[in-house]
């Protein structure tokens, strides 16, 4: 569960990101955050994956406290998140497969199933004729693929992707959304940030969140 | 620490893929650690060959001790006794007035004719003491009050000399030594804070997955040890080879030269370096890590 009160965040040169923000999202909820670039999203992506601390208020992802200084909390957190970055942060000149399963090397799995999970994922996101290929040959939404098979395989209790449909067209935007919902069940939450707001109804089931100038201006079941 | 070990496959792999990403800069920073390792092994095998023969003539420090006249063949032999038991001196005995003249011939060389002037043998008995050159002084000083002792000669300014000469060669050694390895030590961690520059967006991205800082850091490590290991090796083997040239050079001109045998200082080099090379290494990546951490 994630649980903010009255929580307000401002980078260090003064600009104020977030203002006042009261949420509370229960386990297996799929939410889009929608907002305009600036409007706060990405900020509270950074806060939920302990990146930045709020200012002011409380924030608790997934029982652990977002405070400044808690390192250790903080990593084994992020153990429990997968994170689907803009950029998909990749290792290049790494093959698909070791992508993937860098992401579960650090923690409690055999050697053995590490691998047999990352094939799995890797062929959940239909990529399993590319397991041995090196990334920097991938294309664009190949390489996105990959990123989310390198979050999903950890089975994570929240996956948060930024902005996974940017630069995509609806047809292949609308199937990554429904990609990263069929990952969702009663335990995992999915979070997704996203500028195309004409894409919510494509998905059913979905908590809508927009943002504004930092303040979360509706809340929609 | 357990999944340093069963991660080991993949540190070491993950280490080559860093190399071999960055080949040209690893293969630069192993040629500058090779070098460096070979100016440390020279430096550490002029040292110690210097220190060897230093140490060789300071084994040979003599003092030669001087009868009164009135001292009979049996208390001669005595004396040489008392003197051997003097705390400090390593060898003591008695040189007769034959000896002392043919010592002077083999001196003198074609000029010892000049002996033949002599009716007689102009030269006396002395006891030949063979010394700790630390203990100089302290000889002396019994000598000069032992009775049936009339003069010794002690070639003070020889021995002070020798004795400032290999307090020198130590301290130049420890020095260029001391700054050898400072240099290594800097260029190491200089060269893993590069890395760790090129590769700190993969670094950020294991941090956002939750990866500890040791599982981070390890390849790094590796990296800095392996970089360095590789340049001591090759420093060692350029170094056996350097030294085998300077021995055949040294050896058969100037064979009066007491130097150590090559194979102790080839074999006792390599031992030093190689373990310089993983200290400092490992040094150099903590340091390097330790300095780049949290930018």
């Amino acid at each position: 569960m994630i649980q903010a009160e009255e929580v307000g965040f401002r980078y260090p040169d003064g600009t104020e990101a977030l203002k006042e923000i009261n949420l509370k999202i229960e386990d297996g909820t799929l939410v889009y955050v929608t907002g305009r670039s600036g409007s706060g999203k990405t900020s509270l992506l950074k806060l939920l994956m302990g990146i930045e601390f709020p200012s002011q208020g409380n924030l608790t992802v997934l029982g652990q406290q977002i405070v400044k200084g808690r390192n250790e909390g903080i990593r084994r957190l992020r153990a429990k998140i997968g994170p689907v970055f803009q950029e998909f942060r990749l290792m290049d000149g790494r093959t698909a497969l070791e992508n993937v399963i860098l992401g579960m090397r650090f923690l409690d799995i055999p050697q053995k199933q590490m691998k047999e999970d990352a094939y799995h994922a890797l062929s959940r996101v239909g990529l399993e004729h590319k397991v041995s290929s090196n990334v920097d040959n991938l294309s664009w939404g190949e390489r996105q693929r990959v990123a989310i098979a390198r979050a999903v395989v950890r089975k994570p209790l929240l996956i948060l992707a930024d902005e996974p449909t940017g630069n995509l067209d609806r047809e292949n935007a609308v199937n990554i959304l429904k990609l990263l919902d069929s990952f969702r069940n009663q335990d995992t939450t999915v979070i997704i940030t996203t500028h195309a707001t004409h894409l919510i109804g494509a998905v059913g089931d979905v908590r809508h969140i927009t943002m504004d100038g930092g303040i979360m201006k509706q809340e929609e079941a | 620490m357990t999944k340093i070990f069963t991660n080991a496959g993949y540190f070491f792999k993950e280490t080559f893929t860093m190399v071999r990403l960055s080949l040209i800069s690893n293969i630069l920073s192993l040629l500058s650690t090779g070098l460096i390792f070979f100016i440390l092994a020279m430096v550490i095998s002029g040292w110690w060959i210097m220190t060897e023969i230093s140490e060789a003539i300071r084994g040979e420090a003599e003092i030669s001790a001087y009868f009164d006249r009135d001292v009979s063949p049996e208390e001669e032999t005595s004396l040489v006794g008392s003197v051997g038991r003097i705390s400090g001196v390593k060898d003591s005995r008695l040189v007769d007035e034959k000896e002392a003249y043919g010592n002077m011939e083999k001196i003198l060389g074609k000029d010892a004719q000049i002996l033949n002037v002599f009716d007689e043998n102009p030269f006396t008995a002395y006891i030949e003491i063979n010394i700790d050159l630390d203990s100089v002084d302290r000889i002396l000083k019994e000598l000069d009050n032992m009775p049936g002792i009339s003069y010794v000669r002690d070639n003070r300014d020889v021995l002070d000399r020798i004795n400032s000469l290999t307090r020198l060669f130590l301290l130049i050694g420890y020095l260029v030594l001391a700054a050898a390895g400072i240099s290594t030590l800097v260029i190491i961690s200089h060269i893993v804070r590069l890395a760790v520059r090129d590769n700190r967006e993969q670094i950020n991205t294991l941090g956002l997955l939750g990866a500890p800082w040791p599982f981070i850091a390890f390849p790094f490590i590796l990296q800095g040890l392996l970089l360095t290991l590789g340049g001591a090796i090759l420093a060692t083997v350029l170094s056996v080879f350097v030294l085998k040239q300077v021995y055949s050079q040294i050896a058969g001109p100037l064979p009066f030269i007491p130097l150590p045998p090559a194979q102790s200082v080839a074999s006792g080099m390599a031992a030093v370096i190689l373990s310089a090379g993983l200290v400092l290494g490992a040094a150099g990546s903590m340091l390097g890590l330790a300095s780049s951490r949290g930018k």
